[in-house]
């Protein structure tokens, strides 16, 4: 249990098997391949080949996005979850073999979303020059229209309101004036007037802001607007058409998932070939595999294939992965474990070590009953309905382990959505229940509950201690483990029953056995804590030192166990005052309605609150309060070449195929 | 209603006052760079709000001891009690920690989870550890919870 040991694997075989051997190797998923940094050796260059598999895999995942677009697929909780659709290999290959087809299928797409962007685009356009024709609509002449052989005409904008009497009055004579359209800041004019004052009138109009007609055409407005409607109509129906294809081509959402996951497993089966190191018909494998699956690994690879595989053992100073292995009970905390971070050389698994914990402080965080039963029946359902990744398995195994954990300590207070139970009997049968606690009810007794917090807080710091006391033991250290360990273990103690005597009685026996281990242990710590140091001056203070150090850091983490006191009182009474919310009105039967209402929607957002609430505060009484005992961390995680796919996952498959 | 009586529903509505406006303005800090990082990548949704959600807890905690201010003077019942101006004082004091430790530390806790959002924006897979550095002022409110609702339970009435 716990880190699992790691070998160093070197496997050479015949050229002409790389592909299949690294194809075996990624469907069992046990070894990570270091590069080959042998200069001997020839690398291959796989960087075309893995750009081509990335540029069609792109293609694929643009024409995913945009089917999901248009032909949404139902959100189901599987996908939330992250859940695979589960394929025979032999059904992978077949519809890998029609991977050009459905490529295809994907640039159709992607050109219909072409389509459907620029006509929207043209559209736009069109109709932006429509709303500018719309005051020229009264015009009954071309744009362009120059005027007859003796007239000339002019079709501008001034940017001012005018009349067309206001305006001939400027205007030479034999100008007439048509204003066609007008809003407060600008007047459309058409003016048309004798040839021979033309150029007359074109200096007036040029003083007077007169603007000509942008774009004049060889049409009406009414007839250009007919025409631009008539184009918008059919870039819409392009549109639609497209859009329409789209959908059709939605069928192809499965292969196109398929081809994506395909295409990256590919990619990485050609990543992983340039890290081998060639000679002319040979070629290494370089990296690390689990002691576990070694034999039964060569035994495979060597039947089958020309090869031949060694293992060693990892030298001291290098970079070893690490890979996690517990039982049943801890291995769902190892994803707690992985957030801080992977334990590193000198470093124990400390997953085992808080896992029961983790489960008992969730439980007494979050301590409703009715929440955990809700915990319990959902994860439940998740685990046994989907197929799930690794990662999200074991976040929800752990919530359910939480969840009655929950369950335990809910009953154990007496709490079912609050006072669901009591606050029923009370306003529907007139009867008072009473407390229905196992043991009894916080609220009650917080003081108590406080001196229990403690309580576990100290055996959980103990724990951690213990730990340390078994690392440093084991390097050989026996009498650095002794003096670490042991005046901690007296302090602590000691200072319980002594500490608890402020808030209850404790026979006075013990509360003088307590007194002496605190004196025992400061003594200790006072007299060894100062070992490494030269002088006795410095062995002197050291103690001091250490002494005051221990006081402080574990009065201070002591306390900060009071959070299970205190999250749980948060809970409970937030649902108290849901289900006092819900019983206000007097009317029975409006009361039942509204206590419905209050209750579904009020412990839903209580549970979601207090169960990040639980689950932040648990993590942090792990990381700060025990890790900080023994745990530095710093390693890195077994990370090998394995089918990483998105949304197809392999039926397990015999491994003699 | 006599001015102990009032005395402690100031105290309660302190409690509720204070812690409330310290988390909403902790939640809008956390939602306005949450909102920058969703708008990039709307996937990172579900993340973000977890962050957000975090200096919430300091107005419930408000809303607790505020709920249990009136549930021991029995304002809630109807027939609230006659307190005396120490009694009242009393309450008054008792809701102090968390009305102001729940203003300052929502506020400081969504700088802090405000600043977090953009560890899950760069890397995602490191989410937990935001939550844990803002989690980590939340402390602070807890414990100023816990001596509120302790000193509440336990004066006499």
């Amino acid at each position: 249990m716990a880190k699992l040991k790691m070998k160093k694997i070197e496997l050479i075989a015949m050229l002409t098997d790389s592909k299949k051997i690294i194809e075996l190797l990624q469907r069992r998923g046990v070894v990570e391949i270091t590069e080959n940094n042998d200069e001997e050796l020839e690398n291959t260059n796989v960087t075309t080949v893995v750009g081509e598999f990335e540029k069609f895999r792109n293609t694929a995942v643009q024409a995913l996005e945009i089917i999901d677009n248009y032909a949404p697929e139902k959100a189901s909780v599987r996908d939330l979850l992250g859940g695979k659709i589960e394929v025979e290999k032999h059904e992978f290959g077949k519809e890998a073999m029609q991977m050009e087809q459905v490529i295809g299928a994907a640039n159709e797409i992607i050109k219909n979303q072409h389509i459907i962007t620029d006509s929207a685009n043209s559209a736009s356009q069109l109709q932006i020059k429509c709303d500018m024709l719309e005051r020229w609509k009264n015009l009954d002449v071309p744009l362009n229209f120059k005027g007859t052989s003796t007239t000339s005409v002019f079709i501008g904008t001034l940017p001012y309101l005018i009349s067309s009497e206001e305006l001939e009055e400027k205007l030479p004579e034999n100008c007439s004036v048509e204003v066609i359209s007008s809003t407060k800041d600008q007047t459309n004019v058409f003016i048309i007037c004798s040839k021979e004052v033309y150029d007359e009138a074109g200096d007036i109009l040029r003083k007077l802001a007169f603007a000509h007609i942008s774009e004049p055409e060889n049409r009406t407005p009414n007839e250009l607007i007919s025409a631009y409607n008539a184009e918008i109509d059919k870039l819409v129906s392009d549109s639609d058409k497209a859009k329409q294809r789209i959908t059709e081509l939605a069928e192809n959402r499965y292969q196109l998932k398929f081809v994506i996951d395909y295409l990256q497993m590919r990619k990485e089966k050609y990543d992983a070939l340039s890290d081998l190191g060639f000679t002319e018909n040979t070629f290494v494998l370089n990296g690390y595999i689990p002691e576990k699956f070694a034999e039964s690994l060569k035994n495979e690879i060597e039947s089958k294939y020309t090869a031949a595989i060694t293992f060693t053992d990892p030298s001291e100073d290098e970079d070893v992965p690490v890979l996690l292995e517990n039982s049943k009970f801890s291995t769902p905390i190892e994803e707690i474990t992985k957030m801080y971070a992977m334990p590193g050389k000198g470093d124990v698994d400390p997953t085992p070590i808080m896992s029961f914990f983790y489960y008992l402080f969730f439980g007494m965080m979050l301590s409703d009953a009715g929440y955990g039963l809700l915990m319990v029946i959902g994860t439940t359902i998740a685990l046994k309905k989907f197929k799930l990744e690794t990662t999200m398995k074991k976040t929800l195994t752990m919530f359910r382990n939480c969840g009655i954990s929950t369950v335990f300590w809910g009953a154990l207070f007496g709490s079912w959505f609050g006072d669901i139970v009591q606050v029923v009997a009370r306003n529907f049968f007139n009867k008072e229940i009473g407390s229905i606690a196992l043991w009894f009810e916080p609220l009650t007794d917080p003081v108590k509950l406080l001196l229990v917090s403690f309580g576990l807080g100290i055996l959980h710091l103990l724990l951690g201690v213990a730990v340390a006391f078994k690392m440093t033991w084991d390097t050989g250290k026996k009498i650095d483990a002794i003096f670490d360990a042991l005046p901690i273990y007296l302090i602590v103690l000691g200072i319980a029953p002594v500490g608890a005597g402020m808030f209850v009685t404790v026979p006075e026996q013990l509360r003088n056995i307590g007194l002496y281990m605190l004196i025992a242990g400061v003594i200790i710590l006072v007299l060894t804590a100062g070992r490494t140091s030269k002088s006795i001056f410095g062995k002197f203070f050291g103690g001091l030192y250490a002494l005051y150090n221990t006081a402080t850091g574990y009065f201070g983490d002591i306390l900060s166990y009071s959070r299970l006191l205190a999250l749980g009182l948060a809970t409970g009474s937030i649902a108290s005052v849901i289900n006092l919310i819900g019983t206000m009105p007097e009317n029975k039967i409006v009361k039942l309605i509204v206590l419905i209402i209050v209750f579904v929607v009020g412990h839903i957002a209580n549970l979601a609150i207090n169960l990040l609430g639980a689950y932040v505060h648990t993590d942090r009484l792990q990381f700060v309060e025990l890790f900080s005992k023994f745990y530095t961390g710093g390693g890195r995680e077994f990370s090998p070449l394995t089918v990483n796919t998105k949304y197809i996952k392999f039926k397990e498959e015999n491994s003699n195929d | 209603m006599t001015n102990g009586l009032v005395l402690a529903l100031i105290g309660a509505a302190l409690a509720a006052l204070l812690a409330g406006i310290g988390s909403a303005k902790g939640v809008s800090l956390v939602g306005e760079a949450a909102s920058g990082v969703v708008s990039v990548d709307p996937s990172k949704f579900s993340k973000v709000l977890l962050l957000e959600l975090l200096p919430g807890t300091q107005g419930l905690y408000g809303l607790i001891a505020a709920m249990f201010i009136l549930i021991r003077t029995n304002v809630l019942s109807g027939n609230a009690a006659e307190l005396s101006v120490q009694q009242g004082l009393g309450f008054l004091a008792a809701s102090l920690p968390i009305a102001i430790v729940g203003l300052i530390s929502g506020i400081m806790q969504g700088r802090t989870a405000a600043a977090g959002v953009s560890i899950t924006a760069k890397k995602p897979d490191h989410n937990g550890k935001a939550i844990i550095m803002a989690a980590m002022v939340e402390t602070y409110a807890i414990l100023a919870l816990l001596i509120s609702v302790l000193m509440i339970l336990n004066i006499g009435v």
